[in-house]
């Protein structure tokens, strides 16, 4: 019984189990992607790539059924690129206050505060949305109805704040203290080290973070479905209405025959979502790569 | 032997046991559905069946509480019937899957979805009734409370963009037009009826169900949309219901054929349903079933 377990059996045992915990997660993103790829494969097939992701005319049900996502498409990066665009400026101010600025006891209240904004249900904030933001916005813009992408963007941004707060903030205080000391010996002002010498170094982790906040902006699904409106309309400006694709999916998932080319069409369209996010994902992280090594 | 090694090899041992019995779990459960799956009965689809599937549940469970006082010959197992939702195409699909034992669905089928169902079963409850309502702020009802179809196709494709292109006498706004998702139940029902192929505007708000359709023209006097006309009831001091054609959205009419903006509620199931089944199926379609389907708003079916 002493012997059974070994050190050097349990170490190897343990390698392997970790391993292959790890293999399995990773083999899972792929068997998503595979089989959304099955599930589609015929809309690519017959409609191409160009034509599903160019045209903007969406009729699932006509005979023939057009698909053409470009308005989704379109929508959605709007979307999410909005969420950010009100997001970033709030979240990196907060977090250099937070990590810089903030009296210790303040910053143990905001912080647990801010953290718990990311645990209510995005249906609580899409309702919240909908009889606040869009009542104020047709009130008080006299609009004949209030959703638009800007709505959808607001609540998006107040979703994805704090993650961006969150990493930011660790990235800030994983600057060498050195940096502030040295600063502070030659005289600098507090504002001055915050914004040209500690930004700079955290600025990975920060564009890190604004990536994160993307990747959960894009795919968000509740808020967006009802507040952007859902029209089919190519979107040429913030304050018109659009359907980001998480919205399209869930609208009409549930309705749509399976198997049918509308099915494939929707299994199409999660999987150009996912492909976005990959992407962006991907080139961020080369694109930190690179710079990192020029710094 | 070292305390600290026989404490870890324990840990191992739990670890594989766990796996063990994790798996043997496993199997348990399986083997308790295939045992207890006569005395339950699942439900799944649309959303606008559900609460009537689920408000008869709950009587039908409470009444009886267990089978054998349903109908004595059967064994003394509790009644479980599960109810969960997913639109009609989801309903449709798990009940050829087996997923569910019925599916619920609110739309006529195609012929090919009938031929799938050729040893299983069609039951229609009643029908749900979409009316073409505005909100009471809106002056339409007190001027023109009757559409015609022409004028619904205008206004739904976004030929007409204002209300004052309806009638001089209404107001210089935007007609918001509201519907649901375009493919799903209630716009097909629409779409037979009035539409007829010509395709929704594309400036129509698509809402994600009929309480926020019901809802966006309670809050918003610019809006029209098709609502249910059970959510019409609920609500008669928000929601006015117009008629079309001149044929008002009453029982009378709904029930003789003559407003025809309606979608049949429907329960399918890939086979034959079994005793306890038949017996829910049976209550569902007593009086006291109609009653619960009268009461959510929707037109039961006349016998």
């Amino acid at each position: 019984m002493y012997r059974f377990f070994s050190p050097s059996f349990k170490e190897k045992f343990f390698k392997t189990l970790f391993f292959s915990i790890a293999v399995f997660s990773a083999l899972l993103l792929l068997v998503i992607l595979l089989f959304i790829l099955k599930e589609s494969w015929p809309i690519w097939a017959e409609i191409g790539i160009i034509n599903f992701l160019c045209k903007t005319t969406w009729q699932p049900t006509a005979t023939p059924p057009q698909f053409g996502i470009l308005t989704m498409l379109v929508s959605t990066l709007w979307v999410a690129g909005g969420a950010l665009l009100i997001a970033v400026p709030l979240g990196f101010s907060s977090a250099i206050f937070l990590a810089e600025f903030a009296p210790t006891s303040l910053a143990n209240i905001l912080r647990p505060v801010l953290n718990m904004l990311t645990g209510i249900p995005s249906v609580v904030y899409g309702f919240l949305g909908a009889t606040v933001l869009i009542k104020y916005l047709e009130i008080s813009f006299d609009l004949a109805s209030g959703e638009s992408l800007f709505a959808a963007s607001v609540v998006l941004a107040i979703m994805v704040l704090p993650f961006i707060i969150a990493n930011s903030e660790n990235a800030l205080r994983s600057v060498p203290s050195e940096y502030r000391q040295a600063s502070m010996a030659l005289g600098i002002s507090k504002q001055y080290i915050s914004i040209k010498v500690l930004v700079p170094l955290a600025l990975k982790g920060m564009v890190g973070s604004v990536v994160l906040a993307f990747g959960r902006a894009i795919g968000e699904t509740m808020a967006v479905l009802m507040l952007a409106g859902n029209t089919m309309n190519l979107p040429f400006s913030w304050f018109d209405k659009g359907e980001p694709l998480p919205a399209l999916i869930a609208l009409e998932l549930g309705s749509a025959t399976p198997g049918s080319s509308h099915y494939q069409a929707l299994f199409a369209t999660g999987f150009v979502l996912i492909l976005i996010v990959i992407v962006v994902n991907l080139g961020i992280n080369i694109l930190l790569q690179r710079w990192q090594r020029t710094v | 032997m070292s305390k600290r090694s026989w404490v870890s090899s324990l840990l191992v041992s739990i670890m594989i046991l766990s796996m063990v019995l994790i798996a043997g779990c496993g199997g348990g459960v399986d083997n308790g559905q295939a045992t207890s799956s006569q005395n339950t009965i699942k439900f799944g689809g649309s959303s606008t069946l559900a609460p009537i599937l689920a408000k008869c549940a709950d009587d039908f469970t409470e009444e009886y509480k267990t089978w054998n006082n349903v109908d004595a010959s059967l064994p003394e197992e509790p009644i479980v019937i599960f109810v969960s939702t997913g639109g009609s195409g989801f309903g449709f699909k798990s009940s050829l899957d087996k997923t569910f034992d019925f599916g619920m669905v609110t739309r006529d089928l195609s012929d090919e979805e009938k031929n799938q169902l050729v040893d299983g079963t069609i039951i229609q409850l009643g029908s749900d009734v979409l009316d073409i309502a505005v909100n009471n702020e809106n002056p339409l009802p007190s001027i023109k409370s009757d559409l015609t179809s022409a004028e619904l196709v205008a206004i739904f494709s976004g030929e007409i963009k204002t209300w004052s292109e309806l009638d001089n006498a209404l107001p210089e706004r935007p007609i918001v037009v509201a519907v649901r998702d375009l493919g799903g139940g209630a716009s097909v029902v629409f779409d037979n009826a009035i539409m007829k192929g010509t395709p929704i505007s594309t400036d129509a708000l698509q809402l994600p169900s009929m309480g926020a359709l019901g809802g966006k023209i309670m809050d918003n006097a610019d809006t029209i949309g098709y609502v249910s006309s059970g959510l019409v009831n609920q609500n008669p001091d928000k929601l006015i219901p117009l008629s079309v054609d001149g044929i008002a959205p009453t029982i009378e009419n709904i029930n003789s054929g003559k407003y025809n903006i309606s979608r049949p509620l429907l329960l399918v199931s890939k086979d034959k349903p079994n005793q306890y089944q038949q017996l829910f199926l049976d209550y569902l379609q007593s009086e006291k079933g109609m009653k619960v389907v009268e009461d959510l708003g929707y037109v039961p079916l006349s016998r």
